[in-house]
């Protein structure tokens, strides 16, 4: 297990080569910007337990999700994709960023258990009460916007150590 | 049980049983919880020139296993973690059927644990981790389904 600045190089390496892989869009880190506006995000989750428990969010702009959607499905530009394609686009690319990402920071004997991903409901805060602050956050821009990746994990001190 | 046959044939591959045809195509099931990604999968299958018949969908193992039981199916393309059924026990199940058990299995799914990916290596699936190219979905299957090349890029495991 790395350090802080390590687990966050990570994120951001697994997150722009997922989004590049999987939705074709580009991402640029841009860590020195703000955290985005959550309320206006369309965000997800993901949760995990294994060597060590916690939750992956991702959070983009909903301007972006259409196209999210429309690559990953191989659709033309001038079709629409449902908010449930967006929803199930976004979720499975959250997935596949976790299933990257708990080996890359833990290593590859290491064996998790990744749940379900869920759409946070409107309204509802990204952060949970029992998971105040994030490990690790990658800010990222993208063509429609802005998209971010916050990394919890219970008993962070636990992880800190190299 | 009515099944339905394909016309893919590979000579000493298959079930001696399934022996008799000479046309090639065929015939897919993708089981995977992620309507995105069995759109995903299918796109790169027909990308891939690889001759598809068929192409049934499904959303867990259990829908999987009635999929199977329907229609003659040449190759499985499951994902691990699937709400219902998770492609494990699907797998298992898969073994433990005469009719099912040398149907190739090909998993695709963003499991990094090489502990995990042994066990499922050791029940003769193939895998091929997430996020993929459409280059490795046609290899593998190539790989697994013994169908050789011309290109050489076969057996990239």
């Amino acid at each position: 297990m790395g350090t802080k600045e390590q687990i966050k190089e990570t994120l951001y390496n697994v997150a722009e080569d997922v989004l590049e892989k999987l939705a074709f869009i580009f991402s640029f880190p841009e860590d020195e910007r703000d955290q985005m506006d959550y309320t206006t995000a369309v965000a997800t989750r993901v949760s995990f337990a294994g060597p060590f428990s916690g939750a992956l969010v991702m959070a983009i702009a909903a301007e972006a999700l259409p196209e999210l959607a429309g690559n990953m499905l191989g659709i033309d530009e001038d079709e629409e994709t449902t908010t449930e394609q967006q929803h199930d686009a976004l979720k499975e690319l959250i997935n596949v960023v976790c299933g990257n990402l708990l080996p890359a920071i833990s290593g590859k004997q290491s064996v998790f258990n990744v749940n379900m991903p869920e759409i946070v409901p409107e309204g509802e805060s990204i952060i949970k009460d029992d998971r105040p602050q994030p490990v690790s956050v990658a800010k990222m821009d993208i063509d429609e916007g802005q998209c971010d990746l916050l990394l919890f994990i219970d008993g962070e001190t636990a992880i800190q150590a190299d | 049980m009515g099944v339905k046959c394909s016309a893919f044939f590979q000579p000493g591959a298959r079930n001696p049983k399934r022996r008799g045809y000479i046309k090639m195509s065929i015939n897919v099931l993708i089981v995977d919880d992620s309507g995105v990604m069995r759109a995903m999968i299918l796109k790169s299958l027909r990308m891939s020139g690889l001759p598809l018949g068929e192409t049934h969908q499904a959303a867990n193992g259990q829908e999987g296993l009635e999929t199977l039981s329907q229609h003659w199916i040449d190759l499985v393309i499951a994902d691990i973690n699937m709400p219902v059924m998770n492609g494990e026990e699907m797998i298992e199940r898969m073994k433990e059927n005469t009719e099912m058990r040398d149907i190739p299995i090909v998993v695709i799914s963003t499991e990094g644990s090489k502990t995990r990916l042994e066990q499922l290596q050791q029940k003769g699936a193939a895998f091929i981790h997430k996020p993929f190219t459409p280059e490795k979905i046609r290899d593998t299957i190539k790989d697994i389904m013994k169908l050789g090349g011309s290109d050489g890029n076969q057996g990239t495991n």
